[in-house]
């Protein structure tokens, strides 16, 4: 029977902590073979002890059913982390790409089931395999650095050759002669009594380890407080830029000046003989109110281009857009009395704007074709609208201003049966 | 791992005596009834599905529970080589029954000839690149033209007999051997088995693939796809490893290998028919998220029909019943052990899998749809509805899948004969101590 | 295994302490190359030129990250070459360190003990080389962290429906969980080590190998749910596997590109990965058996098994090539016909010469028990199915995006210096921290080992 009492007394200068006995916290019995072992933990527990446990460098096949353990609640676990981990993923896909900001990825619908299944799946892997290996410590109650059990020089084997069964003291129905006996009888080839330590100064933390803890701990934060700053503060200064190649590049942007080119600027023209694409507008009619000649000079169109569908709409049309561009010099009855004349004219200057309505008058003569150019290119102290207004809203805005003339000189006869009554 | 060992108990009932007899003529009487209730309904039904002839129906369906049964060896087949090529262990104990559905070949074969022999006289209503008109889209559709060489009902039927041979070769010559060993118990016959087992598994895998192009893929001969094969292999071994659970359960009800196999090969065999429900899914689901993702007309149109109308509900049903119920429940250790709960799922899985492979070829049915491009989705399985084009339901589709199993049946039941269990293994002791951890 | 336990038929229980001397020498044999003062010549030497190939990748990377994906070969026709061929090659690699651990503990394979920790090392550090390049592929490596979701004052999220975005979640979280299951397997031998250090006296080492072990004390409450986590995650490990390589296909097979997008890539890759991962194994302990006498622990018919299923897996590999074929001629398309018949008989026909004969031709000699039985003739085809496997994502990747659908993009691709040099700096990073591992860690799992041995039904009633 080994026993490894160890009653020596504190040293006086007290450098080294010295290991003292205190009261006995079990009993550790060895044995030669695995089956050995098996046979003893049956016995121990059919003797109605449950304070015990046995220990070996190896799991040990039917030990759990021969010291009465009961299935651990693991697999449950996982199970409900897997579940987590898949409600999650899917969750997380739907609010991030069908809810919170849906994009057109190739028309793919938002919510791409098939293609949110892999990504849903490595969910669940992982939050299973995290819950069995956090789950597995957590319930095995490890890291434990220390146990008492570790005061036995005998314990130290447990993970190379060696199968030990042990007792604690607090068990009910523990007596140290009878329980001994027991695991006598079972084939001990060694039993040992150990017991707790009392010195308080081996039953604390080393120093220099919670300095380590402490300090780590404080350095693991301080990234999060520098982020906690950033984004709770104000500076005028600029960003700075770790990786600065793809900020600052080498590259003229337009509008800019540049030494580059002769003129110094960084916009380059249209290339001499070129057309942009989309930019041909071949249509002489449509674009520029000439009509297919017969051969000889151009003459201005007569009619409207085949693209106009001469409808109600486009009247409106027409007059909707003579209202933005037209009527601050005609006015809104096209005789040249808009806003701005009538402004110039009050602080005693002139600003003649033609009267579009006038029988006989020159807008009255001209073909359609000529209007439409003059929209665009202007005459006299009128400006072109070209830029401001695209061909088929000119043509809109001819067709307006001809339906204006004729609404100026109509007769009581043009008028519907159904309005007349609404003049006067 | 654990070095148990058991002898086979002295009590052990393992001679099949007339078993094998029984099976025969009941599946023998199952096929006669059932093919003369579904002639019946054919001859009184109508053409349907843009067909000429009124025995398409017959024929399609034929087909799928054809290939149902078809499949059934081969996931049997499948764990006979695997078994001697890793020296396993646990399945001895069962490997008798293993060969002898595997060895029904030769009768699944000639009840093949019912659709094959047709084919190769002449009948055009049931594979559409036979059809005369699937020629004269050769010289328009540059899809089909290996309708001039690949697809003929001769090369076809050439290609129909060497699968044949070689299946049914391979299930007899381990099935052979398996009993001689029960005579002479020369453990050189397990070796030579086992060095048979290396060039059968690769003949296997190679005849199996081009099977399922050949017999389901050409079903609808535009499409392809280079899982298919894979795909019909995991869902065989679904379909398998079910039977032989029915089957093994079935024969211990006789009183006989009630000691041998227990719940440990009941659990192992419900690990092999999760892992192959799953191994099925991945395939599947790979599949169609591939073909879905890239988004290719040629690919798609076989799965636009399965995800639109009525097909979209077979196919979630699908999803649910073949995978995900089975899945769950599966997991779990105890519903692999139990008797009632193992059959309840080999029921279940033998129902989905016929389901898979009707999924697989009756969409295509309906030739209106699949060939003259009439609408964008084809007309459900169940009403048939999307105004002339008809799938619908039929009761054949039914009758002729049981009469196939009956023809299963008889094919087993010839090869239940002599000792149930191959007594003199040397792995058998190891087999009837199998604990599963 | 039948052959196998012919083993058992011994009686250890019969002589009192002959288990127990039978498990210390484990202890001792797998000990002592941790314990030993000085390094082996070997080691050192091997480390020395590991150094060297990871300071070349430290510099291609320096120089990458300076300067741009310039500095690679690849074109505006062949975008990714090197890069990716280099992480599906050492992602595959990683795999069959899962396989032997996870597949091979499911089914029952007790030969797997004795290579189990050093193949899940394998694969973690596979993972961590494999990692590199689709971080520094981008051009923007430090823009990477946008790959995780994170609030941000644009309201940004990752695109869930790219493929490239499954790889991030994929093998990240097969990169933790092979970490986590390798240290999980670790930690009773490390609390072996702890122990013995304690032994010694040797209280610096003692102190770390305690904490990392956890306290682990071997009881047989806590071996109770300890063995059930590595049975569950063992089961996690096996579909993750599978997925972790079907996805990385997926980044492929989701294209339109011809020779890429077919439905068989998912099996095909995995096959392919355990095939060129249990080569890599082979290459690493056929060495280390040879040079540290572990031959009693791993054995010839261990190293039989791996040469058959390195077999299996090659002839799984040959029957995808087949089918590809096959179906490309069955389709019709005029595209997939040519882009298959251009990898035979094009501009990169000899890559796929190398490819062939590397991975159909080469495996078929592990039919034969003699090639089986020679471990120098073992590690050479090892060598050559490496290879192949190499030239099999290359032929993929680089010849199906030199001959992609528009003649004007046609284009041939050169590798440069800094894509060579990355390549060997992945090779230099994975050999250090494999020879390190090798030195500081238990290299066969102690544990493991005397659970499976005979020995550990010793005094057993009912033997």
């Amino acid at each position: 029977m080994a026993n490894t009492h160890d009653n020596h007394e504190p040293s006086d200068n007290d450098s080294e902590p010295v290991s003292a006995d205190g009261d006995l916290y079990g009993v550790l019995a060895e044995y030669d073979t695995p089956g050995e072992l098996l046979e003893a933990a049956r016995k121990v527990r059919d003797a109605g002890y449950t304070e015990f446990d046995t220990y070996s460098p190896f799991p040990v096949h039917g030990m759990d059913e021969a010291m009465g353990i009961k299935r651990t609640i693991l697999p449950l676990v996982v199970w409900g982390g897997g579940f987590t981990g898949l409600i999650g993923a899917v969750f997380l896909q739907w609010w991030m790409n069908a809810y919170n900001w849906p994009w057109n990825i190739s028309g793919k619908p938002a919510w791409s089931m098939p293609a949110n299944v892999p990504i849903a799946f490595e969910g669940t892997i992982l939050f299973s395999v995290l819950s069995a290996f956090f789950g597995m410590w957590i319930l095995n109650k490890l890291p434990q650095v220390w146990h008492p059990f570790f005061r036995s020089d005998r314990f130290g084997k447990v993970t190379d050759d060696t199968f030990l069964l042990g007792i604690e003291a607090k068990d009910k129905r523990f007596d140290q002669t009878s329980t001994t006996k027991l695991l006598q009888d079972a084939g001990a080839i060694a039993i040992e009594n150990v017991f707790l330590e009392t010195d308080p100064r081996r039953k604390t933390m080393p120093k220099f380890l919670f300095a380590i803890i402490v300090s780590s701990t404080a350095f693991a934060l301080i990234p999060f407080a520098i982020a906690a700053k950033a984004r709770n503060s104000h500076s005028n200064q600029p960003h700075f830029h770790i990786f600065p190649d793809m900020d600052f590049q080498p590259k003229y942007k337009s509008d800019t000046a540049d030494d580059l080119f002769a003129d110094g600027r960084a916009n380059r023209g249209e290339i001499a003989g070129t057309v942009a694409r989309g930019q041909l507008n071949a249509d002489d009619e449509f674009y520029r109110g000439l009509a297919h000649g017969t051969g000889g000079e151009p003459q201005w169109t007569t009619g409207f281009p085949k693209q106009i569908e001469i409808n109600d709409a486009l009247v409106q049309r027409g007059q909707n857009r003579f209202n933005i561009y037209c009527t601050p010099c005609h006015g809104y009855d096209g005789r040249g009395l808009g806003a701005v004349p009538q402004r110039v004219a009050a602080g005693g200057g002139a600003w003649p704007a033609r009267n579009l309505v006038e029988g006989g008058g020159v807008a009255s003569k001209m073909p359609n074709g000529q209007l439409f150019n003059t929209i665009s290119n202007g005459m006299g102290t009128m400006q072109g609208y070209a830029a401001q207004i695209p061909h088929a809203d000119r043509w809109a805005i001819v067709l307006y201003v001809r339906a204006l003339q004729r609404s100026q000189h109509a007769a009581d006869t043009d008028v519907p049966a159904d309005q007349k009554g609404s003049i006067r | 791992m654990s070095a148990l060992v058991k002898t086979l108990h002295p009590d052990e009932k393992i001679k099949a005596g007339n078993i094998g007899k029984t099976m025969t003529r009941a599946g023998l009487g199952i096929a006669l009834v059932f093919f003369a209730i579904s002639i019946i309904l054919t001859l009184t039904g109508s053409a349907s599905g843009g067909h000429d002839s009124k025995w398409a129906r017959f024929f399609h369906a034929y087909l799928i529970g054809w290939s149902f049964i078809f499949s059934l060896s081969i996931g049997m087949i499948w764990i006979v080589i695997l078994h001697h090529l890793v020296r396993g262990r646990w399945v001895t104990a069962i490997r008798r029954i293993c060969e002898a559905m595997a060895c029904a070949f030769p009768i699944i074969f000639l009840a093949g000839l019912g659709f094959m022999l047709p084919l190769l006289f002449g009948y055009e209503d049931l594979y559409y690149w036979a059809h005369h008109d699937a020629h004269n889209e050769i010289l328009n559709h540059h899809l089909l033209h290996k309708l001039n060489f690949w697809l003929t009902p001769g090369f076809f039927f050439v290609r129909y007999c060497f699968y044949g041979v070689l299946f049914s070769a391979i299930a007899w010559y381990f099935m052979k051997k398996s009993r001689q060993q029960d005579e002479s118990g020369d453990p050189k016959i397990s070796e030579t088995l086992r060095i048979a087992s290396g060039p059968a598994m690769v003949l296997y895998s190679v005849a199996t693939c081009f099977f399922a192009y050949d017999i389901l893929m050409t079903i609808a001969p535009k499409w392809y796809s280079t899982m298919y094969g894979v795909n019909f292999w995991g869902s065989a071994c679904v379909g398998g490893f079910s039977a032989l659970a029915l089957i093994v359960i079935g024969i211990q009800r006789t009183g006989r290998l009630t000691h041998s196999v227990t719940a440990e090969h009941y659990h192992d065999i419900g690990k092999w028919m999760y892992s192959f429900t799953f191994f099925w899914a991945y395939t599947a689901f790979s599949q169609f998220m591939l073909q879905w993702y890239g988004n290719m007309p040629e690919e798609t149109h076989w799965y636009r029909y399965r995800m639109f109308g009525e097909w979209k509900w077979v196919s979630i049903l699908m999803v649910v019943g073949y995978w995900a119920f089975p899945f769950a429940i599966l997991m779990s250790r105890w519903t692999k052990r139990i008797v009632p709960s193992l059959v309840f799922f080999a029921v279940w899985q033998l129902v989905f899998h016929w389901l898979d492979l009707y999924w697989n070829v009756m969409p295509s049915y309906d030739w209106n749809i699949a060939y003259h491009g009439a609408t964008k989705i084809v007309a459900g399985p169940l009403t048939g509805s999307v105004s002339q084009h008809h799938v619908g339901f039929s009761p054949v589709d039914i009758t002729v899948w049981i009469a196939l199993c009956g023809v299963f049946l008889v094919g087993v039941g010839r090869n239940l004969k002599g000792n149930l269990i191959p007594t003199k293994d040397p792995t058998l002791p190891l087999s009837l101590a199998h604990e599963v951890q | 295994m039948s052959a196998e336990n012919a083993e058992h038929h011994a009686e250890p229980g019969d002589q009192p302490g002959k288990a127990r001397e039978a498990f210390r020498d484990v202890t001792r044999d797998v000990a002592w190359v941790a314990e030993a003062p000085k390094p082996h010549k070997a080691w050192l030497a091997a480390l020395t030129i590991a150094v060297i190939l990871l300071s070349i990748g430290v510099i291609s990377i320096y120089h990458l990250v300076t300067t741009g994906i310039g500095v690679w070969g690849n074109s505006n026709s062949v975008d990714w070459a090197w890069d990716i061929t280099n992480f599906v090659w050492w992602i595959g690699i990683g795999h069959a360190g899962t396989l032997i651990s996870a597949v091979l503990f499911l089914t029952r394979q007790s030969w797997r003990t004795s290579i189990n920790r050093a193949a899940e090392a394998m694969t973690i550090f596979a993972v961590m080389c494999a990692l590199l390049f689709p971080l520094l592929h981008t051009g923007r490596p430090w823009f990477a962290w946008w790959m995780i979701p994170h609030p941000n004052d644009m309201g940004m999220w990752p695109q869930f429906r790219s493929p490239l975005m499954w790889d991030v979640f994929a093998v990240s979280t097969y990169g933790l969980t092979s970490v986590l299951f390798w240290y999980m397997g670790l930690v009773p031998d490390l609390a072996t080590f702890r122990d013995r250090c304690a032994a010694k006296g040797d209280k610096v080492r003692a102190l770390i190998y305690g904490l990392v072990s956890l306290g682990w004390r071997g009881s047989a409450r806590q071996w109770h749910r300890y063995e059930r986590a590595y049975l569950i995650l063992a089961g996690l490990a096996t579909p993750l596997v599978f997925s972790v390589h079907s996805v990385v296909s997926f980044d492929f097979a989701t294209s339109q590109l011809p020779g890429w997008h077919t439905t068989i890539f998912p099996p095909y890759f995995v096959a392919g990965a355990i095939f060129s991962g249990f080569a890599m194994v082979l290459t690493l302990m056929l060495p280390l058996r040879y040079l540290f006498n572990l031959h009693h622990i791993i054995k010839e018919s261990h190293i039989g098994a791996m040469c058959k299923i390195m077999l299996a897996t090659g002839m799984m590999v040959g029957l995808a090539y087949a089918t590809e074929l096959f179906i490309a001629w069955y389709s019709g398309n005029l595209y997939e016909k040519f882009a298959f018949w251009n990898r035979a008989l094009g501009p990169f026909w000899w890559s796929y010469f190398l490819m062939i004969s590397c991975n159909v031709l080469v495996p078929q000699l592990f039919w034969f028990k003699k090639i089986r039985e020679k471990p120098v003739i073992i590690f050479i085809l090892c060598i050559f199915v490496n290879i192949g496997m190499w030239f099999e994502r290359f032929v993929i990747i680089a010849t199906s995006l030199a001959r992609s659908f528009m003649p004007s993009m046609w284009s041939y691709y050169h590798p440069t210096r800094w894509d060579i040099g990355l390549f060997l700096g992945t090779i230099g990073l994975f050999s250090t921290m494999f020879l390190l591992f090798f030195r500081y860690v238990p290299v066969i799992a102690m544990a493991e080992v005397k659970g499976v041995m005979p020995e550990a039904h010793a005094g057993k009633k009912g033997h």
